[in-house]
């Protein structure tokens, strides 16, 4: 950054609206990290796009003071997809729930990291279902008993760090939203990544999984270690699926061209055998014969 | 004496090369400057299996595919025994058929017809030294026993084979003046069958799925994105080579769901945007649908309808998604629903889907079926024009405060969209106040869905299209609608040629509907006609949600698809509407 006065303080992306979470979210973590971020990017909101989809979380589009759009359950990847790829010079972010992203929009999140498309997906993972409150979801831990698990989750769950890495992302990292500081850090690098970056935030949820969730992340949260090979999936996948620690940073980073680099390079491939840009007329006439 | 139109039917397995005869003896009929429809049928196989095409050639404008064919070509009798009741040989037909095929000539089919063995393999095998050229061959014996240019067969055919493998547009060359050769040996069997046109200007053959992408192009489209679904693909494959040409992307994605939640998010960002599928997916879509109603972002689907439900009959066409179109999703929201009735409306309809869509910033969708959608057909290259609409944003008196969904007399907004620096706003499904902030109160949403609503109004008032065909008194009125519109015009016209007084009825714009209209329209016939291809009758329900038609007075022709409305159908509709005493029939349930 230059020595310049910044344009925007971390303020600047704050609207009025008053999150309707619970006191002590862990969500309101991320939501500062995000701002502050945001700053360090000196992201000018009118070029900004946050897009989410229904959850706690998904909340958060109304809260920041850029272009918003809060839209239906799972969906969050499909209209940044839109967004990102019909205005390629907007700088465009994703944010939602463990459920909305990984249950519903499960088949939205490998398809983005698989096209690499460019844009910042920060998911709150809580490792419940909060809005409807209280049921099990995909990275509730096997055996946890919740609202719709009685007898303890059948299931097991996944990491979604290790799915992304797995299934084409080319920045992934994890955050514990207790950690503002470092969760700022990471946002700010994933905003900064071109390509798909994933940040899987660890956000408790005091109302559903108590106060032991917080207390648990902390206790297990450790920062990976140093000279950790970034750029080898098989080296990030290490920090995947772990179950007495939680390890918070940059696991997994590499440079790709990402779907809108590719698809830029196919609007000069069909424009390079045109003289101008075809009217009506020059395609309805490309049908007939050649006099 | 010689013929002013001319109906061939060409039937053999996958590989026979039908549907390529079909497409150059149309090309060629569009090239002099003839009308042509052109519909093909295939079994459900991927690849090989039976197929079959009937090209419809006129001096006139045609409405409609023929119901019999004058010839009728086939390389396999079996496959020919797939299409029975589909493809019907007319009395005084000229049958030609491959004289190599070991099943016999079926009985009973059109007793009076020349049927006529031809060695179309061995023509084949023979001048283009491969028996994969028979169906060229085929081509050479059309144009000299039929009168078809052989200049524009021989231009369409270099059009087709052009940079293809060496020696594969020299070899098709020799077996078409073969075919040629040997129709010249058969003497005047066809003379009776043989065209007579003069020559016009060229006409381009388009499907209804690349008319709608031209529409879409035409219109501003700069982002489309979509899931293959059969019978509307081709509006993906064509944008997928001409979008970038204009500067915009295509996105094929993992789903429906995706497709439509990515042309919300690029209309919101201020690109005008579409997706296209057909009945499965607008059903994926639906909820997105509601999204697009809530936060008012214009939004444009071309749905082509087959056969339901569930995967139905996913090549053929049938009119019963429009309830779907209409009624599909939860709330009280507001969409505006378009038909296409031929290859050129879906040009037409494209383009006034993305003004609608703009100017009153509601999803709209356009109901084709696979009847138009799939079948080519010629267009003057003059017809493609239409105004376009763009969006509305704020003036910078609205931006001081900017108020997304302000309240205003006709309930359209100003809309701003991401690089306003002034017309920052965030949204969402959520009902919300003025400024797109969530609101669940009672008197907020009473508020916003007035507002939402009214905007129905001056789309009623000022875009209500409807075809009013016929005199202006009649005895009979026929109710239609999509691709119904063009059989029913046809046996409206010759039931009137022959003393009759029919008049018809089809609405362009499905919702809202054109209830004025309509209203005048039924003042002024005596007795009703609906005909539609849908089982449950939807359109006639659908009337009745607005209007109530008059008790006994009313007849109801209604079935399912699989097989495209012709117009004898109608025409003996018609008839039995005439004499019988029609009455109003309880239709189902």
């Amino acid at each position: 950054m230059s020595a310049t006065v910044p344009t925007y303080t971390a303020g600047d992306y704050r609207t009025d609206l008053k999150p309707v979470w619970c006191a002590g979210c862990g969500d309101f973590g991320a939501l500062t990290a995000l701002y502050r971020a945001m700053a360090e990017q000196q992201w000018n909101p009118w070029e900004t796009v946050v897009v989410s989809g229904i959850g706690c979380s998904s909340r958060l589009p109304g809260y920041v003071a850029t272009y918003g759009f809060n839209g239906i359950h799972g969906r969050a990847l499909t209209l940044a997809t839109g967004v990102k790829v019909a205005r390629p010079e907007l700088h465009v972010v994703a944010v939602g729930g463990d459920g909305d992203g990984l249950a519903f929009g499960g088949n939205h999140f490998l398809h983005s990291c698989r096209r690499n498309l460019d844009v910042t997906y920060l998911l709150m993972d809580n490792e419940i279902y909060g809005l409807t409150k209280g049921q099990v979801a995909p990275t509730t831990p096997q055996g946890d008993k919740t609202k719709s698990t009685y007898y303890g989750n059948p299931e097991p769950s996944f990491d979604p760090c290790e799915l992304a890495i797995s299934v084409g992302a080319t920045w992934v990292g994890r955050a514990f939203s207790g950690d503002v500081k470092g969760t700022v850090g990471l946002i700010s690098k994933a905003l900064a990544h071109r390509g798909f970056a994933f940040l899987n935030i660890m956000s408790p949820c005091v109302t559903w999984r108590g106060e032991d969730q917080f207390k648990s992340f902390k206790a297990k949260a450790r920062p990976l270690p140093e000279g950790h090979d970034r750029t080898s999936r098989a080296a990030a996948l290490v920090f995947t699926r772990e179950k007495d620690v939680m390890s918070l940073g940059v696991l997994y980073e590499i440079k790709a061209p990402s779907l809108i680099d590719r698809l830029a390079e196919m609007k000069v491939l069909a424009s390079s055998k045109q003289t101008k840009e075809p009217t009506t007329d020059d395609i309805v006439r490309s049908f007939l014969p050649k006099l | 004496m010689p013929s002013r139109e001319l109906t061939l039917g060409i039937v053999g397995s996958g590989g026979d090369g039908v549907v390529t005869v079909g497409d150059i003896i149309s090309q060629a009929a569009a090239f002099e400057g003839l009308n042509v429809i052109k519909t093909e049928a295939y079994g459900p196989q991927i690849r090989g299996g039976e197929s079959s095409c009937n090209v419809r050639i006129a001096v006139k404008h045609i409405e409609a595919q023929a119901d019999r064919v004058d010839v009728l070509v086939v390389f396999n009798w079996p496959d020919f025994n797939r299409f029975k009741g589909e493809m019907l040989p007319g009395d005084d037909a000229i049958i030609l058929y491959e004289a190599s095929d070991p099943t016999p000539v079926p009985e009973g089919i059109a007793t009076k017809a020349q049927k006529i063995a031809v060695p179309f393999v061995q023509i084949a095998t023979e001048s283009a030294g491969t028996k994969a050229a028979k169906n060229i061959v085929t081509l050479g014996l059309l144009a000299e026993l039929f009168n078809v240019s052989k200049d524009a067969i021989r231009a369409a055919i270099t059009k087709r084979f052009s940079g293809k493998k060496a020696g594969l547009l020299d070899a098709n060359m020799k077996g078409f003046e073969a075919g040629i050769a040997y129709a010249k040996t058969l003497g005047s069997v066809a003379e009776a069958k043989k065209l007579e046109y003069v020559k016009g200007s060229p006409k381009v053959l388009l499907s209804g799925n690349e008319a709608c992408a031209i529409g879409a192009l035409h219109a501003g489209c700069r982002f489309f994105a979509g899931y293959p679904i059969t019978p509307s693909s081709e509006v993906l494959h064509f944008l997928s080579e001409w979008l970038p040409r204009l500067g915009g992307s295509v996105v094929q994605t993992e789903d429906e769901l995706s497709a439509i939640g990515a042309v919300v998010g690029a209309s919101f960002a201020g690109v005008k945007s579409m997706t296209s599928t057909s009945g499965p997916g607008l059903s994926l879509m639906t909820e997105t649908l509601g999204l697009a109603a809530m936060a008012e972002v214009p939004t444009v689907v071309w749905n082509v309808q087959r056969g339901g439900p569930s995967t139905g009959l996913p090549t053929k066409s049938e009119q019963s998604d429009l309830f779907q179109a209409v009624f599909a999703g939860h709330g009280d929201q507001p969409r505006v629903v378009l038909s296409a009735e031929d290859v050129e409306t879906c040009f037409h309809a494209t383009v006034d889907a993305f003004n609608l869509a703009e100017e009153y910033q509601i999803p709209v969708i356009i109901l084709a079926d696979q009847a138009i959608a799939q079948r080519r057909e010629t267009i003057r290259p003059e017809s493609f024009q239409h105004a376009v609409v763009g969006r509305r944003v704020p003036t910078a008196e609205e931006m001081a405060p900017y108020r997304r969904y302000k309240e205003t007399a006709d309930g359209v907004s100003p809309m701003s969209f991401p690089g306003i620096k002034e017309g920052i706003y965030q949204t969402n499904g959520l009902e919300h106040d003025e400024s797109g902030r969530p609101n669940s109160m009672h008197l907020m949403h009473e508020k916003m869905s007035a507002k939402r609503y009214r905007k129905l109004r001056p789309i009623r008032d000022k875009h209500q299209d409807f075809y009013r065909m016929g005199p202006e008194k009649a005895d009979l009125g026929v109710l239609c609608w999509g691709s119904s519109k063009g059989p029913v015009l046809e046996a409206m016209e010759a039931a009137n040629a022959a003393g009759a007084k029919v008049a018809a009825f089809s609405p362009k714009m499905l919702y809202p509907f054109p209830k004025a209209p309509f209203l005048e329209f039924l003042k002024s016939v005596n007795q009703i006609l609906v005909i539609e291809v849908s089982y449950a009758a939807q359109f006639y329900k659908y009337i009745r949600t607005f209007v109530d038609l008059p008790e006994g007075r009313v007849k109801v022709f209604a079935r399912s698809g699989g097989k495209n409305l012709t117009v004898p159908e109608v025409a003996e509709q018609i008839r039995k509407t005439l004499t019988d005493k029609p009455m109003r029939e309880e239709v189902l349930i």
